[in-house]
């Protein structure tokens, strides 16, 4: 069981990891979600040994690994670049590792191959890595991590850096791989609500470098505890409307409204409802301004001013919609989060999912 | 079609003639003639040179005495020069201040230096023997005994040029990349493993580049040996290129100073190729 207890991490007084408390079991894939800057990479490098934090303890099975240095602790990891040792042909440099474990290099060289020809680089191993596509280095800095079967496997966005078929195609490998990787605690670092959503058996959401939720990925993305975490585990960003409730629902541009079982406990007061972007539609009687289109596959986010407010629209199909246009939109307002003004969730609609 | 490309061809190969091979050919052409003091001119002499030196047994020890102590000094020139290197490396402080401290030595010019040198070693007047025998160790015959002549030789041209490694490797290592490095780290390499595993493997083109250009000139010396010792005593520091100079411009043995210099080089050329395909071969290439 590797746990961290009260980790904190400061550089230039920001703070990197504040106070994270978690334990992860051994054989479980935990990704850990937040955007850029949440401090998911400092987890990860704190648990390497690669920064040391300001507090906190960090144990494996019970052994204290603060004064343990990086090259002594029983991991494995794979960063966002693909880093390999330039100057060996890639059959030694995923025999490397076992090398530095004290085996001997013709044994190390045929675990290496084995592992080459699983990760499909077998014709390859006497090639150096500049002489391989960008995600042939990350599937031999893949192997090198693997091969080493450490017991704590950090994988820190390993695909972020490559493109989309590529990334999708490699994940799934990556799954398969570590499938077999019985007793094995993967740490998963990723920015995408989607990868943590098919790959982890948990999740755990950070953001300014606190720990904002964990647990169940489905469960998480169906009630995001709140408004913070909401905004974390929803990609495209989840909107936020204005609510206010006396003997009605005021909110913001899209008026009065009737919000049926998800305001019927409300107290009258201001809130704030996270809608998102998937149950915003064209056609609609509220006039939007289109700000920006971005098309990814064959899904369209459509960014939008709603006199003054800011909303995003998810469409799974292809549209142009021009900028500087206006559209009619509407919204599944019942199927929305109502946050308090702590951002604490206190209702959400009907039938998530 | 495009004859007249080899027309701009000509301005380069007029200078390369003229700076190059016309002084090499003359040299070559000098070393059949028998010019020396009595007879000056080009007169034929066949091979005489040639045979002459085969039997000058002083030339080849000078020659096989000019690569002990040009192997021995860049070695630890490259080993010196490398601690330097990685000691201001990485954040130490006032690295700045001792990166340019490090140079200094080879910024100043080498006869003057040797001058100074020769004051420092002198055995009663030099400031190095007193010292010496202020921390125990005792004073030394450094110019005086064949032994400690050749150690002072060493240790000027080791002084003087043990900066130009320094800078070519700290160049080297500045422009390493970090990530081998994070991977050692996670791969289970210590800072040892990791030197002799990434750094060392890093630098091994600079390595021989730098290797191979301090060799060359180390092979040349001349202006320590003369400054310092004169060759001697005896012929204890005698280098080849020094006994050519003696030959050549003190007994005014014009042709056979030729023959020796053409000998010299060919040796020269043959030696540093074979040095240098070693060196790829085995710090470049079989870094695995």
């Amino acid at each position: 069981m590797l746990d961290l207890h009260n980790l904190r991490l400061a550089e230039n007084g920001v703070p990197h990891l504040d106070s994270i408390t978690a334990s992860f079991a051994p054989g479980t894939l935990t990704t850990i979600l937040g955007r850029t800057g949440a401090g998911k990479t400092s987890l990860l490098r704190a648990i390497a040994g690669l920064a040391i934090p300001d507090a906190g303890e960090i144990r494996l099975d019970g052994a204290d690994w603060r004064r343990l240095p990086p090259w002594k602790r029983p991991i494995a990891m794979v960063t966002q670049q693909f880093i390999n040792y330039p100057h060996l042909p890639v059959l030694d440099n995923v025999a490397f590792p076992l090398v530095r474990r004290g085996e001997k290099w013709p044994a190390a060289r045929d675990a290496a191959r084995a592992m080459l020809d699983k990760v499909g680089l077998a014709a390859m191993v006497d090639r150096r890595p500049s002489q391989l596509s960008g995600g042939q280095q990350q599937r031999v800095a893949i192997a090198r991590a693997l091969v080493k079967k450490a017991p704590v496997l950090l994988l820190d966005e390993p695909f972020v850096n490559l493109d989309y078929k590529l990334r999708e195609g490699l994940r799934e490998e990556l799954v398969e791989m570590l499938r077999t990787e019985t007793g094995t605690t993967v740490l998963y670092a990723s920015t995408e609500p989607r990868e943590a959503l098919q790959l982890g058996d948990r999740i755990m959401l950070m953001a300014e470098g606190r720990l904002l939720d964990a647990g169940d990925p489905r469960a998480i993305f169906e009630r995001p505890a709140t408004l913070e975490a909401a905004q974390v585990v929803n990609a495209p960003p989840i909107n936020i409307v204005p609510l206010e409730i006396d003997t009605v629902a005021r909110m913001g541009p899209f008026g009065t409204q009737e919000l049926g079982a998800l305001g019927r406990d409300l107290a009258p007061g201001r809130y704030r409802l996270g809608l998102r972007a998937g149950d915003i539609a064209p056609g609609g009687p509220h006039r939007a301004r289109v700000i920006l289109t971005e098309v990814s596959g064959s899904e369209t986010v459509t960014h939008l001013d709603l006199a003054g407010l800011p909303l995003v629209m998810h469409e799974k199909s292809v549209v142009a919609h021009a900028p500087g246009s206006e559209i009619g939109i509407s919204a599944r307002l019942d199927r929305g989060f109502v946050f308090a003004a702590n951002g604490a969730l206190i209702s959400q609609g009907a039938s998530h999912g | 079609m495009y004859r007249q490309k080899y027309l701009f061809l000509l301005p380069g190969l007029i200078a390369l003639t003229a700076i190059i091979l016309f002084p090499l050919i003359f040299t070559i052409r000098v070393s059949f003639s028998g010019w020396d003091v009595y007879n000056p001119g080009l007169s034929w002499a066949g091979v005489k040179n040639y045979v002459r030196l085969f039997e000058d047994t002083r030339y080849w020890s000078a020659l096989s005495r000019l690569s002990l102590l040009a192997i021995s000094t860049v070695l630890i020139q490259y080993v010196l020069g490398f601690a330097l290197a990685l000691m201001v490396w990485k954040d130490v402080h006032a690295r700045r201040f001792f990166r340019v401290l490090f140079l200094v030595p080879m910024m100043t010019t080498p006869v003057i230096m040797s001058v100074i040198w020769r004051t420092i070693f002198h055995e009663s007047l030099g400031p190095l023997n007193p010292l010496l025998d202020a921390i125990v160790l005792g004073g030394q015959p450094w110019l005086s005994s064949p032994g400690w002549a050749f150690a002072a030789v060493m240790i000027v041209e080791i002084w003087q040029w043990t900066p130009f490694m320094f800078l070519l490797l700290l160049a080297g290592l500045l422009s390493l990349p970090s990530e081998p490095y994070l991977a050692a780290k996670i791969d289970g390499a210590g800072p040892v493993r990791t030197f002799f595993s990434v750094t060392f493997p890093g630098l091994a083109a600079i390595s021989v580049g730098a290797l191979l250009i301090r060799l060359i000139e180390a092979s040349k010396i001349l202006d320590t040996v003369y400054v310092l010792t004169s060759g001697g005593p005896g012929e204890a520091t005698e280098t080849a290129s020094y006994y050519i100079y003696i030959r050549g411009l003190r007994d005014f043995q014009i042709g056979y100073s030729a023959a020796l210099s053409i000998t010299y080089l060919v040796i020269m050329i043959v030696a540093l190729t074979i040095i240098a395909k070693l060196m790829v071969r085995f710090l470049v290439k079989g870094q695995s």
